[in-house]
């Protein structure tokens, strides 16, 4: 026969308090199991039920109020012994803190025992109610508008439990407990106790009182656990870019790209990124957007530059490049006097009316839609303006546009937009 | 023309950081969203070989303690709010001493203040995180490379004195992409637990010298473990405020200070003579670095210290800064953290800051600020 779990030392709890027996039906049932101690984990909560630590021979830890089922769930997809028994001890307070982990728990459908003993009232703190204290359950300050307790076992059950059993103190519980350790999977059990310091003293009036009766019910469904796979290196999974080609650049040229969500913004700037890596120059990139991405504004913030770049920020660009109205109106106040615009034929009206800069020389529009399409306008405005200005060989965009996935129709409107 | 360089990328902070912890042994990730830790999730599901999704942030925590106290190495990121919800967590695990990182990832506050705008200001929260007044280790990457060193660091730290500990970045140095040459990485050494062995008695929080007590996983066959967040013994037994329990407790907080100069990083770039030094960290250095080339070229000395390790602030921290008559602090905030954890909240003139919200400090409003500085009033 196996060593009890529990060794010598006197139970702290109050006479006739529920937890002194619940922990030795604990134990009985893992002796009968024949489970070694150490073979045994206890997780435990804060309150008195948390207080059964000393006298435990297994592993234990005690840890957060309201928290014992989520450190459970973190020991058992840690554990490489699936054999090892967890068992995470809750009363009816932490059950009420901790509801979200017990759904979870039961939603994976982890490999755990929770038990849960609920004698409807915070007793280490003075008999406060909690969520699981009944419709007619009465102490002293509790308001007349009581509600019913949660039904954690339906609850847990719902979720996916494998296995859930309520019952009442007084009668045996150990051949619950040998139930739900045997099961495969999350099991709870919620024994309803007395806590004779605040609570309830007889075994009849817990009847009398719950909102609930005794009840076993079960799920078959496939034990969960964590998806283990080896990484790959995130370093190897990127592709090195070949110094290939030489820009006249000597300085640093700070590059806004702004347009709306689905027209590639961010590609774009990437891909400048990366012609100015190719060729030789350092390169830092930023994306702005609103959270919904799916909508309104896209920005990429480009540097390039000969010395290495230290400071990633852009205040007033040297190019600004812009291909909606959405872009336009998210960067148009960062237009300075030195900022080269380049934008959308349709945007140009609005362009030229603005008060101060850009001067007319410092505007250049075309119609890039037209050359590049909706996802392509972008990219032909660069090519467009680097045609013009040779800051970087126009073969570094393409080098730069043959590692992307669709590469080829890059390729296709960087030809049209130098051409024009 | 082919010019050979070894492995030139474009890449951000968020893969080189969960790349080097990978490497050092982190072997989970318990993520929940937030901007801006989106890349470092999405990497970590990739290259992490457990990469869980918790429906919030204490789980996160809670599910990290749970690995780490099975041996396993967990990582986790968030921006304040999340991390705010998981600091009595932290605190469990700072108590239980179940080494672990996490990864706060600055942006403006207050409270969800503007998720897609960089920040600094969470470091005074992380210096009273801890209720007590303990330290964790707080590491600050200040670029790429840093988020390399440091990420390692953070591991290694977090092993070797069995602590939760905290990379604290910003989301300039996250979802920035830049252009590296990896070759010139560091190896990563795989960080491994000093575990308690042999058939010997086993007390879950004995230690016989070093003051990071040797670990053996729950759940082992050999001896029984006994983790605790409440104030305990020796063996790991609740107690009220026993002289062994108080004792344990007080090595908490000794465990980490008195080897900080094993873990203290920083960059000093002293200029000769230099009357006046930028102090920074974290995102705001790399403009201090561009700062003191506009500085220098100007005929203008000065010199930069750029903290790595900010907490527990190291004393060659101070050291160095006795050489200078003006100590100019650039951090983007506006109410001076770094100025207050080292200087307190009554200020020598010495003492100066560089702060700003909403944008990144530009270097230019670094050097103006030195000049100011050193104006005669
Ligand atoms: S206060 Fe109630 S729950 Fe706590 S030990 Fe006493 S009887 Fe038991
Ligand atoms: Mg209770």
């Amino acid at each position: 026969m196996q060593e009890a779990i529990l060794n010598d030392l006197k139970m702290p709890y109050c006479p006739g308090c529920g937890h002194t027996v619940a922990n030795k039906s604990m134990s009985k049932a893992l002796v009968d199991m024949d489970v070694h101690p150490l073979d045994v984990i206890v997780v435990s909560d804060i309150g008195c039920t948390g207080l059964v630590d000393p006298l435990l021979t297994c592993h234990t830890i005690h840890g957060l109020h309201g928290r014992a089922v989520a450190l459970a769930m973190g020991i058992r997809m840690g554990l490489e012994h699936p054999d090892k028994k967890i068992i995470a001890l809750q009363g009816d307070g932490g059950a009420t803190i901790g509801l979200q982990h017990l759904l979870e728990a039961a939603r994976h459908n982890l490999d755990l025992t929770l038990v849960v003993q609920n004698n409807m009232v915070y007793g280490m703190t003075g008999g406060q109610t909690s969520g699981l204290s009944s419709t007619e359950f009465k102490e002293p300050d509790r308001p007349e508008s009581a509600v019913p307790g949660y039904d954690i076992c339906a609850l847990a059950h719902n979720a996916g439990a494998a296995y859930t059993a309520r019952t009442f103190i007084g009668k045996d519980t150990a051949e619950l407990w040998k139930e739900a350790l045997s099961t495969p999977g999350f099991s709870l059990i919620e024994i309803v106790e007395m806590c004779p310091a605040y609570g309830l003293r007889k075994v009849q009036e817990l009847h009398d009182v719950s909102d609930y009766e005794s009840v076993i019910s079960k799920n078959q469904r496939p034990t969960g656990g964590p998806h283990r796979a080896e990484g790959r290196s995130l370093l190897d999974a990127l592709k090195p870019i070949e110094h290939t080609c030489e820009a006249p650049l000597d300085g640093r040229l700070e590059i806004i790209i702004a347009g709306s969500a689905g027209e590639a913004i961010q590609s774009a700037g990437d891909l400048l990124s990366t012609a100015g890596i190719t060729a030789g120059l350092s390169a830092t990139k930023k994306g702005d957007y609103p959270i919904t991405i799916g909508t309104g504004f896209s920005v990429a913030e480009v540097i390039l530059s000969r010395p290495p770049i230290h400071y990633t920020g852009i205040d007033c660009p040297d190019i600004m490049i812009v291909i909606s109205q959405d872009g336009l109106d998210k960067v148009r106040s960062r237009i300075g006097e030195h900022t080269l615009v380049i934008a959308d034929t349709k945007l140009g009206p609005e362009l030229e009316g603005l008060a101060g800069p850009p001067g007319p020389t410092d505007l250049l529009t075309r119609d890039f839609r037209k050359t590049g399409g909706l996802k392509g306008a972008a990219l032909a405005a660069i090519a467009y303006w680097l045609q013009d200005n040779g800051f970087l060989p126009i073969e570094a965009l393409v080098e730069a546009a043959s590692r992307h996935k669709h590469g080829d129709k890059m390729k296709v409107i960087i030809d049209k937009a130098v051409a024009a | 023309m082919t010019t050979t360089r070894e492995r030139m990328v474009f890449l951000d902070g968020s893969r080189l950081i969960i790349e080097a912890m990978a490497r050092a042994g982190a072997s989970a990730y318990i993520g929940y969203p937030i901007t801006p830790v989106n890349w470092l999730f999405a990497g970590a599901k990739q290259r992490i070989p457990i990469a869980l999704e918790a429906p919030d942030e204490i789980t996160a925590l809670q599910w990290s303690a749970g690995f780490s106290s099975a041996g396993v190495f967990p990582v986790t990121a968030s921006a304040f709010p999340g991390f705010a919800l998981m600091i009595e967590s932290i605190n469990m695990s700072f108590m239980m001493e179940l080494p672990m990182v996490i990864i706060l990832a600055q942006r403006l506050g207050p409270s969800t203040g503007s998720a897609t705008t960089g920040g600094q200001g969470d470091l005074l929260l992380l210096r009273g995180c801890i209720s007590g007044g303990y330290s964790l280790p707080v590491f600050c990457p200040s670029n790429l490379n840093d988020c390399w060193d440091m990420a390692a660091a953070s591991v290694h730290t977090a092993v070797n004195l069995r602590t939760p500990v905290v990379l604290l970045t910003s989301k300039e140095m996250v979802m920035t992409n830049q252009n590296m040459d990896v070759s010139g990485l560091k190896d990563v050494q795989l960080a491994e637990r000093h575990l308690h062995e042999g058939n010997g008695a086993y007390k879950t929080y004995g230690v016989n010298g070093n003051l990071a007590p040797p670990f053996l996983p729950l759940g082992n066959d050999l001896h029984q473990v006994r983790l605790n967040s409440s104030t305990h013994d020796m063996e790991g037994i609740t107690q009220k405020n026993s002289p062994e329990a108080l004792g344990n407790t007080e090595r908490l907080k000794n465990k980490i200070e008195q080897s900080i100069d094993d873990y203290t990083y920083f960059d000093h770039d002293p200029d000769e003579g230099a009357d006046t030094v930028i102090l920074t960290y974290g995102i705001s250095a790399e403009a201090s670095r561009e700062a003191l080339g506009l500085l220098r070229a100007n005929g203008e000395s000065v010199s930069l210290l750029v903290m790595k390790t900010l907490l527990p602030v190291p004393p060659r921290i101070y050291e160095m800064l006795e050489a200078y008559d003006h100590i100019v602090v650039v951090e983007e905030n506006i109410a001076g953290l770094l100025r207050e954890l080292l200087y307190g909240n009554h200020q020598h003139d010495r003492i100066h800051g560089v702060n700003k919200i909403g944008h990144m400090i530009t270097p230019q409003e670094i050097a103006e600020g030195v000049r100011q500085c050193r104006k005669p009033s």
